[in-house]
């Protein structure tokens, strides 16, 4: 099967004496979502901001789309992946819209002047994430849960094969947490986009994730599916619960997980 | 959008009228008063009419460097904004006026005294290196203070050294070739010729063009830098250009008209309040046209207000635009609160 993105033996982290997480080894196939879970601080952001190139890789590979990153222009890397990442952005004077619209800059010409098919496809994007109402609002002006929708259409109208997601669904309600996880799972299985994303909500991963990935202790604890990783076990290996305590968690985790999945499939 | 495009229209063409005007207005005011018919009339032939010679050789470049200089400074402003990622950045209040002009004095009086000429192209050279020193100083503060109000005091300080030593060197070479330097160093557009007006014209319009066709970039990098290098700029290059054009143009500035106050920092925070909008490709434009015109007017200002006298322009700048200044500062502690 030919994977849109493999990591192999990639070390990641700040400075070459202390890798963050060493010897990461995964692929994602078209279709895919790929959650990445583990305690705060055990180094998924590392992870991710590292196949972003907003940091550079201490050792190992990645290949995204079949070719080598380290071969790939930043033109090359803005049409294959794009990312919502966790800092908060403060642009100035911008529209949900305007935003959203410069998700397609890899496209637009030299003074990044949108064209009719530009426009159509900002439109659509947001459309998918369900923001129309505020896409004429002020960035700085309108609520988290609507930012966090207009960095997801951003993402989307750059129209890459591959998206890494930094914790899309923190600080948001739970309706808001619902609405995006949906319009993320309709990306990665209508339009097979390979999905790499954080997050700390394990109820949700479930009914989001193809393809588990425990980082904890500076390495990939476990890879597997939902159900092989979110044991009382695991938990309590990886968030360095007391002994006991991960099976209670697992049992409730699951009941709420199985509400939320069918949740997730009415949208 | 259609809204957006024609308030764009409106705003421009308003701006080039106003531009227009205050040029006409700028040939008549000053010692002299002249009409506005004889004006036209020595720009057609300037030989026929008495005042012909004070229009051409003396009004006429100092408006066209009037012009071309304040919108020069306003760009650099725009540009160390978008570095800084800041709306309190500019060149006079992070000391890379008074940089360049340290290095001008220095310059000017120690190859005058030997007798060397010096070329308006060798001001501007030793103008950019000025600028170059005090920005990278101004940038490895940064890197160490991250609070942006902070950084300006530093600035400020910086700018104080640089105008003390300048103080220094012109008071200790008192010569008569250099006695112009005094009303220069203050800021002062009275001492333009012709060819200082041809040198600032080929640099600033080659550089202006420059920004405008970095404006997608320099958008992208509105957005942080992260989101900016997801969309494929090479962030680092990026950096280094952005300092390299805003230094040019702010050396420029003061090679022949000395350090001009408050004109970078308030301009463009004037301009973002008048579009609405902080799109580099809207902004380049608009903070040219908004600089030439506050600066033409404060000159004018400056030529009239305690005529036969002139006093500097940075003081007739530095009474209209501080107060934007200080609007700006509390204005943001209030948001930044809320």
């Amino acid at each position: 099967m030919d994977n849109k993105i493999s990591l192999d033996g990639l070390d990641v982290g700040y400075n070459k004496s202390i890798g963050v997480v060493n010897d990461v080894s995964f692929d994602v196939a078209p279709g895919e979502i790929v959650a990445l879970i583990g305690a705060n601080g055990a180094g998924k952001s590392t992870v991710l901001k590292t196949i972003t190139r907003q940091l550079q890789k201490l050792s190992g590979e990645i290949r995204i789309c079949e070719m080598n990153e380290s071969d790939m222009t930043e033109e090359d890397m803005s049409k294959a992946v794009s990312m919502v990442m966790t800092e908060h952005i403060h642009p100035e004077l911008m529209t949900c819209f305007d935003v959203v619209a410069t998700g397609r800059y890899p496209y637009t010409g030299r003074l990044g002047i949108l064209s009719e098919d530009d426009i159509k496809a900002v439109d659509t994007a947001i459309e998918m994430v369900g923001a129309t109402e505020v896409e004429k609002k002020d960035f700085m002006k309108v609520s988290d849960g609507q930012r966090q929708r207009i960095m997801l259409a951003r993402a989307i109208c750059q129209d890459t094969d591959i998206m890494i997601l930094d914790e899309p669904t923190s600080f948001l309600d739970i309706q808001f947490k619902i609405d995006i996880l949906s319009v993320i799972k309709r990306l990665a299985k209508e339009s097979k986009k390979a999905v790499i994303m954080s997050i700390h909500e394990l109820e949700f991963v479930p009914a989001i994730a193809d393809k588990v990935i425990g980082v904890a202790e500076g390495k990939v604890f476990k890879v597997g599916t939902p159900s092989e990783i979110l044991t009382g076990e695991n938990l309590e290996a990886m968030y360095h619960m007391a002994s006991g305590t991960g099976k209670v968690m697992a049992d409730g985790l699951w009941q709420y997980a199985a509400a939320l999945e069918k949740l997730l499939w009415q949208k | 959008m259609n809204q957006g495009r024609n308030r764009y229209s409106v705003c421009f063409v308003a701006m080039i009228l106003i531009l227009a005007f205050c040029f006409i207005l700028g040939l008549g005011v000053g010692s002299a008063d002249i009409k506005v018919s004889e004006i036209i009339k020595s720009l057609i032939a300037p030989g026929e009419v008495f005042f012909g010679k004070i229009i051409i050789s003396i009004r006429l470049p100092r408006i066209i460097a009037a012009i071309i200089l304040g919108g020069a400074l306003s760009v650099s402003g725009f540009l160390l904004q978008i570095f800084f990622g800041n709306p309190i950045a500019g060149p006079y209040v992070l000391g890379i006026s008074s940089g360049a002009k340290l290095f001008v004095a220095i310059s000017m009086v120690f190859l005058v005294a030997r007798g060397i000429y010096i070329s308006s192209l060798v001001m501007v050279v030793a103008a950019f290196l000025g600028s170059l020193l005090s920005m990278a100083i101004v940038i490895v503060l940064a890197g160490k203070v991250k609070n942006m109000s902070l950084l300006v005091v530093c600035g400020v300080m910086i700018g104080y050294i640089c105008s003390a030593v300048t103080e220094f060197v012109i008071t200790f070479a008192n010569d008569s070739n250099i006695v112009n330097l005094h009303n220069w160093s203050l800021g002062s557009f009275s001492g333009i010729n012709w060819e200082h007006v041809l040198v600032s014209v080929v640099i600033v319009f080659v550089t202006i063009i420059f920004c405008f066709m970095l404006s997608k970039p320099i958008g992208a990098y509105q957005m942080g830098e992260s989101y900016a290098r997801n969309m494929g700029v090479n962030i680092k290059r990026l950096r280094v250009v952005l300092i390299l054009l805003s230094s040019i143009l702010s050396a420029t500035v003061t090679a022949f008209a000395g350090p001009i106050s408050f004109v970078g920092i308030a301009v463009p925070h004037i301009m973002r309040g008048i579009m609405k909008s902080a799109k580099p490709i809207i902004m380049i434009p608009a903070c040219f046209l908004g600089g030439a015109i506050i600066t033409l007017l404060c000159d004018c200002i400056a030529r009239t207000a305690f005529a036969p006298t002139e006093v500097s322009i940075s003081a007739v700048t530095s009474v209209f635009l501080a107060p934007v200044v200080i609007y700006i500062l509390v204005a943001r502690r209030v948001s930044s609160r809320g």
